[in-house]
């Protein structure tokens, strides 16, 4: 009974390392786009990613687009809010240090909120494929 | 910030092409040939549109404020 506790112990103390490099690293990576990717060792995507997202969010704020947030009576604003919160960092720099909220009627306005939108969602799709990488489904 | 429809679409397009083609290829010249396919997916696939759209009217005029 004793042997068997003891082989298994390295295994779970391996397993919760394994846990918190992968948690660290999804939290970096929502945090700041591509940054996960940097973490692990993947230094090219890593500031591909980081360039590709950060432009995406500063033409929609060039543009003056919409950073969404949740209004009442209109449930569709939390999908948008969340989509928008994918980019991490950004998102509340520019909603609470900034003061960021768009101009509705700016002529860029529509394409704006798609690029800022866009954004959020993309750093989504890295955190994901941060997650294969840190799980080793994905080289 | 200019605001050409043609121009924000083109490039939209090539920051998301980028994005994908960098996400879904690890090697350089796969992701090279992605990242046309899509850019000029989008970008043709537009035009292509709006030239399949051309003979229909788009309405009556807006009215003079």
């Amino acid at each position: 009974m004793s042997e068997a506790g003891s082989q298994t112990e390295p295994g779970r103390e391996e397993s919760q390392q394994l846990n918190a490099r992968v948690v660290a690293t999804l939290l970096a990576a929502w945090l700041v786009p591509g940054a996960g990717h940097l973490m692990l060792g993947k230094l090219r995507r890593g500031v591909i990613f980081f360039v590709i997202v950060l432009t995406a969010v500063a033409v929609g704020c060039l543009l003056e687009g919409n950073l969404y947030r949740v209004l009442p009576n209109q449930p569709l604003t939390i999908l948008a809010t969340l989509g928008s919160m994918g980019m991490g960092a950004p998102y509340f720099i520019l909603r609470f240090i900034f003061g960021y909220q768009g101009n509705i009627v700016a002529a860029g306005y529509e394409y704006g909120s798609a690029f800022l939108l866009t954004g959020g969602l993309m750093n989504l799709l890295l955190i994901l494929d941060a997650w294969d990488i840190v799980r080793d489904r994905k080289a | 910030m200019p605001l050409s429809h043609g121009l924000l679409m083109t490039l939209y397009a090539l920051l998301v092409s980028m994005f994908f083609a960098v996400l879904w290829k690890r090697h350089p010249r796969l992701q090279f040939k992605l990242f046309l396919q899509l850019f000029v997916g989008m970008v043709g696939g537009a035009l292509l549109l709006a030239w399949l759209m051309y003979p229909f009217p788009s309405g009556p005029p807006t009215p003079f404020p």
